[in-house]
């Protein structure tokens, strides 16, 4: 008797526990199906695409890694890769300072915090591609553009902005800044809020001077969220597409064909799919290759 | 002196202040602040201001303003271009995408975070580590399944792709995590389903969240092309961004595409105006986004 009453109210758990997940399950499935099919089922189906020969988008067999050893021999792949780590380098230079500094600024402002704070962050309401026509022509060569004509009032020459070669990244990166450096300083200004004031105070008894409040207690204070938007920052750079695609395609002579735009021009201007996804394979696995190793540093620095 | 009286957070303090040599210093910075803002907002403005020049006055003067505000120039690029049927077709992606972006993230992570099924932890840990993988690479294969399925052409992928964004998940959650467990026992005490409760109950109490994520939602849809592009391109129903990045292979004149460009900005502005707070809020909470 005792036990039946057990074993009942332990199939009730049962029951109760299989409805519980399967009501929690079917919630959940919409949005996993979602998933699958946007995110995790393309992610599979890239690695496999990579590997195999297709006519149109029909895949018909096994080649191993001829797709990668073809990408790698075409003449575009060696620009495109050092382009890549070129827009890495100056969006380090360009783009990840400036937000931090802005951020210091703004937050010791007594007046117009909030003007600062608003105007700065307008940029990033901008949809991205108006952004890239805007300065297209703000970076005009001749006269008439908008930066040469600026610049003629100080009594210098007009230049030709993104058709020099030299030029044409930091440009593109400037842009980029533009767009993206208030919304950044915006989460640094809310770091900075959270610095606990008394360090300051103990810092100015101390005797310490402006710099070395900066560097002892602003900095440090920041630490932890410059890591993680600076590994951030080289996963969005790593995948730089439509910038140069708008601005220049690529030119001047490759000057700034980024590594996802070889994949755009394999896969919708050439329509071979499996290059394309080998491209798109490599710079995931860089990528991750590059966060792993990243944080094994961040670890081993901490500890 | 009197002006500067108020300081009270920062690196700088107050009795730095009393100091000739800071004070420049301080003035100096907010010079610094002041050109960074002229600095975001002017390219803009000279575009608006720029889009009352005829092409014969864009093209050869050196000049920065316009000789005249006509704003019949603006309606008649309108009107030549069809912006009306582009303006129509990016509104109903964004309103699909909202919902989709609002209702789908939000189960999911209702249920991670309240009803907590078996195995719902490792869902979890598979969308922390979508987010770590770049999203554009799997492009190309959706591109072709898209195709396979025939739903080129059609808005339903760009309303659904977003109801899969690993961010919005992550932000429910937290947000999620938070709310009174007991308001929630108390309605599956009283025999509320589920649903009933993520709608009843969790939904409402959850609106500042949802107006985050419905921002920025918005901001997405309306700004982004590629997928678009692929889908939509050359078939009546293409959306703002996409007769955009048209212009990079058609005939128009650059004033055109100079009002195309305002045409494509003055709706996140007006959404930026109104919503100010909530957005600049919004973004400082996440950390996680870029």
């Amino acid at each position: 008797m005792l036990e039946g009453t057990k074993e009942m109210s332990q199939k009730y758990k049962i029951s109760k526990l299989i409805r519980n997940n399967l009501s929690g399950w079917l919630v959940m499935l919409p949005a996993i199906i979602l998933f699958t099919f946007f995110v995790w089922e393309p992610l599979l189906e890239s690695i496999r695409l990579s590997f195999y020969s297709a006519q149109g988008m029909r895949t018909v067999e096994f080649v191993g890694f001829k797709n990668y050893i073809d990408v790698f021999h075409h003449p575009d792949f060696f620009p495109a890769v050092r382009n890549t780590c070129l827009y890495a380098i100056w969006s380090l230079i360009i783009g990840f300072f400036i937000p931090i500094i802005m951020a210091i600024l703004i937050n010791e402002m007594i007046y117009a915090k909030g003007l600062f704070r608003v105007g700065t962050y307008f940029p990033n309401v901008v949809p991205g591609l108006a952004t890239v026509l805007m300065w297209g022509f703000i970076l005009k060569p001749g006269k008439t553009g908008v930066l040469n004509i600026i610049l003629g009032h100080f009594g210098m020459e007009p230049s030709i902005w993104l058709s020099d070669p030299k030029l044409t990244i930091p440009l593109i990166v400037l842009t980029m800044t533009w767009k993206g450096a208030g919304a950044t300083a915006l989460i640094y200004l809310a770091a900075l809020q959270g610095i606990n004031r008394e360090l300051y105070e103990a810092a100015i008894i101390d005797g310490a001077g402006i710099w070395s409040r900066i560097v002892n207690i602003t900095i440090p204070g920041l630490r932890k969220l410059i890591r993680t938007l600076l590994i951030l920052q080289v996963i969005s750079v790593f995948q730089i597409l439509y910038e140069p695609l708008v601005m220049t395609n690529g030119g001047p002579n490759n000057a700034s064909i980024s590594i996802m735009q070889l994949v755009f021009k394999y896969a919708f201007e050439k329509f071979d799919y499996p290059k394309a996804a080998a491209v798109s394979v490599m710079i995931s696995v860089s990528l991750v290759i590059l966060t792993v190793v990243y944080n094994k540093i961040n670890k081993s620095e901490d500890a | 002196m009197s002006l500067l009286d108020k300081k009270v957070n920062g690196i700088i303090s107050q009795s730095d202040l009393k100091k000739p040599s800071v004070r420049i210093l301080y003035y100096g910075m907010f010079l610094v602040c002041l050109l960074i803002t002229i600095i975001s907002i002017a390219p803009p403005i000279w575009v608006f201001l720029s889009s009352f020049k005829d092409i014969k006055e864009f093209t050869r003067e050196t000049t920065l303003l316009p000789k005249k505000i006509d704003f019949g120039l603006l309606k008649k690029t309108w009107v030549d271009l069809g912006f009306y049927k582009y303006y129509l077709n990016s509104f109903y992606v964004v309103t699909g995408s909202v919902i989709c972006a609002i209702i789908f993230n939000g189960l999911l992570a209702y249920a991670i975070s309240i009803i907590k099924p078996k195995g719902s932890k490792a869902i979890y840990g598979m969308i922390l580590g979508s987010l770590m993988i770049p999203a554009t690479t799997s492009i190309v294969p959706l591109f072709m399944n898209l195709n396979k399925l025939h739903l080129t052409g059609t808005f339903y992928p760009l309303w659904f792709v977003i109801g899969a964004n690993a961010f919005f998940v992550v932000l429910y959650k937290e947000f999620f995590d938070t709310l009174p467990k007991s308001v929630i026992e108390a309605a599956r005490i009283d025999g509320c389903s589920d649903l009933q409760i993520f709608f009843k109950i969790v939904m409402p109490m959850s609106k500042p969240i949802t107006m985050v994520i419905a921002m920025y939602a918005v901001n997405m849809a309306w700004s982004d092309f590629l997928l678009p592009y692929l889908l939509l391109n050359n078939t009546g129903l293409e959306t703002v961004m996409v007769r955009l990045f048209q212009f990079r292979s058609s005939q128009a004149t650059d004033v055109e595409v100079l009002r195309a460009i305002i045409f494509a900005i003055i709706p996140p502005i007006i959404l930026f105006t109104a919503f100010q707070k909530q957005i600049i809020q919004g973004n400082s909470h996440s950390g996680v986004k870029e």
